[in-house]
């Protein structure tokens, strides 16, 4: 039986894929950017619609800041970020169909051979998912969360100091003055 | 029912709070001037720059009221007087106002002009100082609600306000909040004579007065947040709930706006130093605060 549920799961859904493909659609820097970032506002509205409170919430607040940084980015590292000219900034497309189609491949096989376990009939309330999700990241999932977290932070510092111009040597300077 | 009464509230203190802000800045007490201010923008023409990004440009304004409205549909006005008591309140007022971000980039890149995108962009920057001063704050809030209801939040202050349980929290989040409404001295997106309006200065007409508007409804917005997480919300002697809540808000107000009367604009490197230098430090030492009088008094 179709619910109200499944049906605003699929339309969020599908906005999130909507948007998901705009970002490939266009030119503009920050409109990619900003249309990444919808498409993870509308995963959020999905949790939200299944009942995951504060994962919805989260995901929602945590894709504005994120995605509005990765588009200064975008447009501080891009030739053309207005998409005015029109210029190709796509490259090495064979490559991306193939790593594209083999992570699809991998996700949906993932998604249709995993043993998910016993389908939850009822739903927890918000502050006991929210206890679960703590105990969650500072229990087994620790690990993986500081991971990905030092790596993020890796990066950033990484393209930080590729952004800022090399300082003139000392030297240099004073022979340019001489 | 409850909705239309909040928005109603709303309505009425985003007007209040319009007059004060007039009086504030130009000394006279006007009650009409916010009206006739509007009705001057609504019919002035709305100018459309020439090349635009049309979408992010027409979006802008309407995103900022929808996030600050958004914000408010978790305020408690009084116990029943709130449009939707989520158990994640504190959180999802955070989400809603992470848009005010989107709603400025928006407005900032849609015109196609040097003053507007770098007004949108300083935004970016002053987020980067902010953003970390709104969440801990409220973090040290909620460890002692033990709940991000924020209805919750008000009844665990009936014994004694935040303000006196954590001030330092209080002072830091009544800084932030002011950041992130872009009010003076935090005024750099709009900065006026500096950036000739920055992100507002290619709005005209309608759109101008759509902006504005969501700017009054953000100020209100955090004012109130202001009041549900240090002031007690709708708590106090003898007046009806709502009506106490409504003379905290307009005070709050009244300060930020005062404030920003007296303090020169503060320089975007200055804030982002400061922020990250002491603020941040001081936000994690009032988490640690906190902690330790929730053990010695529980």
């Amino acid at each position: 039986m179709i619910t109200a549920q499944a049906i605003f799961i699929g339309f969020f859904g599908v906005a999130a894929v909507w948007f998901g493909v705009v970002v490939f659609r266009t030119f503009s820097m920050v409109r990619s950017a900003i249309a990444l970032l919808f498409s993870q506002t509308a995963l959020g509205a999905m949790f939200l619609t299944m009942q995951a409170e504060f994962l919805g919430v989260l995901q929602i607040m945590m894709m504005a800041t994120e995605m509005s940084i990765m588009a200064f980015f975008m447009v501080m590292f891009m030739m053309d970020p207005g998409g005015m000219g029109k210029m190709e900034m796509t490259h090495q497309k064979r490559l991306s169909w193939i790593v594209g189609l083999a992570s699809f491949v991998g996700a949906v096989a993932i998604a249709v051979f995993i043993d998910w376990g016993p389908v939850a009939t009822t739903v927890a309330e918000t502050a006991e998912q929210t206890e679960a999700l703590g105990l969650e990241l500072l229990g087994r999932s620790m690990l993986i969360f500081e991971m990905a977290g030092v790596t993020i932070l890796t990066a950033m510092i990484a393209a930080t100091s590729v952004a800022i111009p090399p300082m003139p040597s000392p030297e240099k300077t004073h022979k340019d003055k001489v | 029912m409850t909705t239309l009464l909040v928005v109603l509230l709303l309505a009425i203190g985003v007007y209040c709070v319009a007059v004060l802000e007039a009086w504030i800045a130009s000394g006279r007490f006007r009650l009409m001037a916010p009206a006739c201010s509007a009705i001057a923008l609504l019919g002035r023409e709305s100018i459309v720059p020439r090349k635009p990004d049309l979408l992010f440009f027409e979006m802008g304004p309407i995103v900022l009221l929808v996030a600050a409205l958004l914000a408010a549909a978790v305020i408690p006005l009084s116990p029943d007087l709130i449009i939707t008591d989520l158990a994640t309140g504190a959180l999802f007022l955070n989400a809603a106002l992470a848009y005010v971000l989107v709603a400025l980039i928006m407005a900032g890149w849609g015109p196609n002009g040097a003053y507007a995108m770098i007004g949108g962009w300083r935004f970016l920057g002053q987020l980067i100082a902010y953003a970390m001063l709104v969440v801990m704050p409220i973090t040290a809030v909620a460890m002692r609600a033990e709940s991000l209801a924020t209805t919750d939040i008000v009844i665990s202050q009936s014994g004694l306000w935040n303000i006196f349980y954590q001030p330092l929290g209080f002072v830091l989040f009544f800084i932030a909040a002011m950041g992130l409404a872009f009010l003076p001295p935090f005024d750099l997106p709009t900065a006026k004579g500096e950036l000739a309006g920055g992100v507002e200065a290619e709005y005209s007409g309608v759109r101008l007065a759509v902006f504005r508007l969501g700017r009054m409804v953000l100020v209100v917005t955090l004012a109130a947040a202001t009041v549900t997480f240090y002031l007690g919300g709708w708590q106090g002697p003898s007046l009806p709930p709502w009506l106490w809540s409504a003379i905290k808000i307009l005070l709050v107000t009244a300060a930020m706006l005062l404030i920003g009367r007296y303090v020169p604009r503060i320089r975007e490197a200055h804030l982002l130093a400061w922020c990250w230098k002491f603020g941040i430090p001081l936000a994690l030492l009032n988490i640690f605060i906190v902690g330790i009088l929730l053990v010695v008094i529980p």
